[in-house]
């Protein structure tokens, strides 16, 4: 992959150069405190775009599967319908997006736009869409407490599915690296330099270095998918991790890399109707129930099992190629039962090492 | 990219050609495409497949197929429910609706050539079956022994009255009925479905046959048993499973159960593969 320095100061102008071209950039800002969040960027607040912030809870993943977004525009007229698909085509870039984040759109792009069906909706937005990836290396501003991409590799600098990536050197110079046609052809302006083998040597000793500060969470996958796949969970360790769970859907919100959507029609007119998709959460108690109020996923263990599973079983990580949990932390820092994902991980391995106890040597 | 005119999320506008009542609240939607092409495409649906129907402004919702393919007409039977099918239910001949589809896997009913077939339904579980019964009569001499055992609450409530009056009739099928309670004109058989396999006179095969099994879950579970006593092994026993969707087509979520999408993996599942999805019927 080529790579380029630029100065720290020339940073925003990649956002100039990018607006110039007629996309719409969004880029992470703050609000008060810990709140931070993405947003368009405009000429009023370009100056404010953060670089090095806590990753915002809502995810960037609205930006190719809106919270609610429309599918299709049906207007009623003499005694028949007019059906028309509404595309949303906007070329848009996503500036400074997290590692783990990168990750959570390619896991969209392998579950919307793999297999036999995809999704038209999904599709444009992705054309349309451009990935300036931002590596994580400052300890306190980047990696929060949550953080645990190691365990789940994915960052904290991403290695492919972004079209450029920038990397603070923390010395008033970051580097470019170029992860497509698109990256490279920015690449070619003027604000970028070549870059010297000692230039790498440092990004790759900052690497090694942040890698070490990721803080106290972390989430041992191999031997929990094994354990989930061999179907060897305890029905009481689903159910004490049910028992935590409040059931707000929150965790499916924040996550990256949760699909699941539901479909509504609504009325847009007074002869129009307008079908949404918006998204849904497993952990909710209508997620499954059936006109007639059959429900085969009755209690809220049976939910919980359900988002954990999906995540963790070997036959999804093989069908989508990609493990549907990118360690954003994001999960584990908004549920108030503190059944996030590294919790449940270590929960199931805590029951299943107990269970598979091996009786002591005598002496 | 994916041409717009392929969007997997666009409904195709069918007319309601008539309506005929089936049982209490049930009742039969005759139907046909607006666009001949269309109509010709959906017609090579397997038996067993469904389709995602929207009244517009009420939603969109699966329904199984109960026509077979090498029928001429296309219609839903539907009972009233929920939001969607009391909107269908409200709809008049001439009436504009959407459907898109067929989706799902389907029996694979060119596996069961020469095997004898077992048709156990409850209820409205005859909907989806009644499909394969129909295709299984059109290409008769593929097939060994067809049994049909079929049962209601009451005989009020025996749907498709006309095929089972065929049925009964035919030489070429063996075809069961019973009610859990008599009205004072019923003659026949009274008890729930499974205790038609130990009437006097039913024989039901073992070998070389498929069991289809449709119906309310508990008439499922004492079904299952039964047949499994029998003899009949767990991969030889079909059903098909109804889930909560929004798409269709592996998307949205809702009927993901174990490791598989019920819409694109399903909803014709073996017992043998229901048994290792984990899950409530």
């Amino acid at each position: 992959m080529k790579a380029r320095l630029l100065a720290a100061a020339d940073v925003l102008r990649i956002v100039d150069l990018l607006r110039a071209r007629g996309y719409e950039v969004i880029a992470p800002f703050r609000g008060r405190g810990r709140d931070t969040f993405f947003d368009t960027v405009t000429d009023a607040n370009r100056d404010r775009i953060q670089l090095h912030l806590p990753n915002p809870y809502y995810p960037p993943k609205r930006y190719v599967l809106p919270h609610i977004e429309r599918l299709l525009r049906v207007r009623q007229a003499d005694g028949t319908f007019r059906i028309e698909p509404t595309f949303e085509e906007t070329r848009r870039v996503l500036f400074g997006i997290r590692s783990c984040d990168v990750a959570g759109i390619w896991h969209l792009d392998r579950f919307y736009l793999g297999r036999e069906f995809r999704d038209p909706y999904y599709e444009r937005r992705r054309r349309n869409l451009l990935l300036v990836n931002m590596v994580c290396t400052d300890p306190e501003l980047d990696i929060g407490e949550e953080c645990f991409c190691p365990c789940a590799d994915t960052g904290p600098a991403a290695r492919e599915h972004f079209d450029l990536q920038l990397m603070d050197l923390h010395d008033g110079r970051f580097m470019a690296v170029a992860g497509s046609a698109a990256g490279e052809e920015l690449l070619a302006e003027p604000i970028f330099r070549p870059v010297t083998a000692a230039d790498v040597e440092k990004r790759r000793a900052i690497l090694a270095a942040v890698r070490n500060r990721f803080k106290t969470t972390t989430s041992w996958f191999a031997a929990t998918v094994r354990y989930v796949s061999q179907g060897k969970i305890l029905d009481k360790t689903w159910e004490e991790i049910g028992n935590r769970c409040l059931e707000c859907g929150g965790c499916t919100y924040v996550c990256p890399a949760c699909t699941c959507f539901t479909v509504s029609d609504r009325q847009a007119g007074p002869d129009e109707i307008e079908r949404v998709r918006i998204w849904d959460a497993c952990a909710l108690g209508g997620f499954t129930r059936m006109a007639g109020g059959h429900n085969p996923r009755r209690a809220v263990h049976d939910r919980r099992n359900r988002r954990f599973f999906r995540k963790l079983a070997h036959y999804f990580i093989q069908r989508e190629l990609s493990v549907a949990c990118m360690g954003c932390g994001r999960c584990a820092a908004v549920c108030h039962g503190d059944v996030g994902m590294p919790s449940v991980v270590e929960m199931i391995r805590r029951a299943t090492a107990e269970t598979e106890k091996i009786a002591p040597v005598a002496p | 990219m994916t041409p717009a005119s392929d969007n997997i999320y666009l409904p195709k506008l069918a007319v309601l050609d008539r309506v005929q009542d089936e049982i209490p609240e049930v009742k039969t939607f005759y139907w046909h495409f607006e666009d001949p092409d269309e109509q010709r495409r959906f017609k090579r649906f397997r038996p067993g497949q469904f389709a995602q129907v929207s009244v517009f402004g009420a939603g969109e919702f699966p329904l199984s197929l109960p026509p077979s393919p090498t029928e001429e007409e296309t219609f839903f039977t539907v009972r009233r429910v929920g939001t969607g099918t009391a909107a269908l239910h409200a709809l008049k001949p001439g009436d504009r609706f959407g459907v898109r589809g067929p989706y799902g896997n389907g029996f694979p009913m060119e596996d069961y050539y020469g095997k004898n077939l077992v048709f156990v339904a409850g209820g409205i579980g005859l909907i989806p079956l009644r499909s394969c019964i129909v295709y299984a009569m059109a290409h008769r001499q593929r097939y060994g022994r067809i049994q049909i055992f079929y049962g209601a609450k009451r005989q009020s409530e025996l749907m498709y009255r006309a095929d089972l009056a065929q049925w009964e009739k035919s030489a070429d099928i063996e075809c069961h009925l019973t009610v859990d309670r008599a009205d004072p004109t019923w003659k026949g058989h009274v008890g729930v479905v499974a205790s038609l396999f130990q009437q006097p006179g039913v024989e039901v095969p073992v070998d070389n046959t498929i069991a289809f099994v449709c119906g309310p879950p508990v008439m499922f579970r004492f079904v299952i048993k039964d047949l499994l006593d029998m003899g009949l092994p767990g991969h030889c026993i079909v059903s098909t499973l109804e889930r909560y969707m929004k798409c269709g087509v592996g998307k949205c979520g809702h009927c993901c159960i174990g490791v598989a999408y019920v819409c694109t993996d399903g909803p014709v599942f073996t017992y043998e593969q229901i048994k290792k999805l984990g899950e409530d019927i």
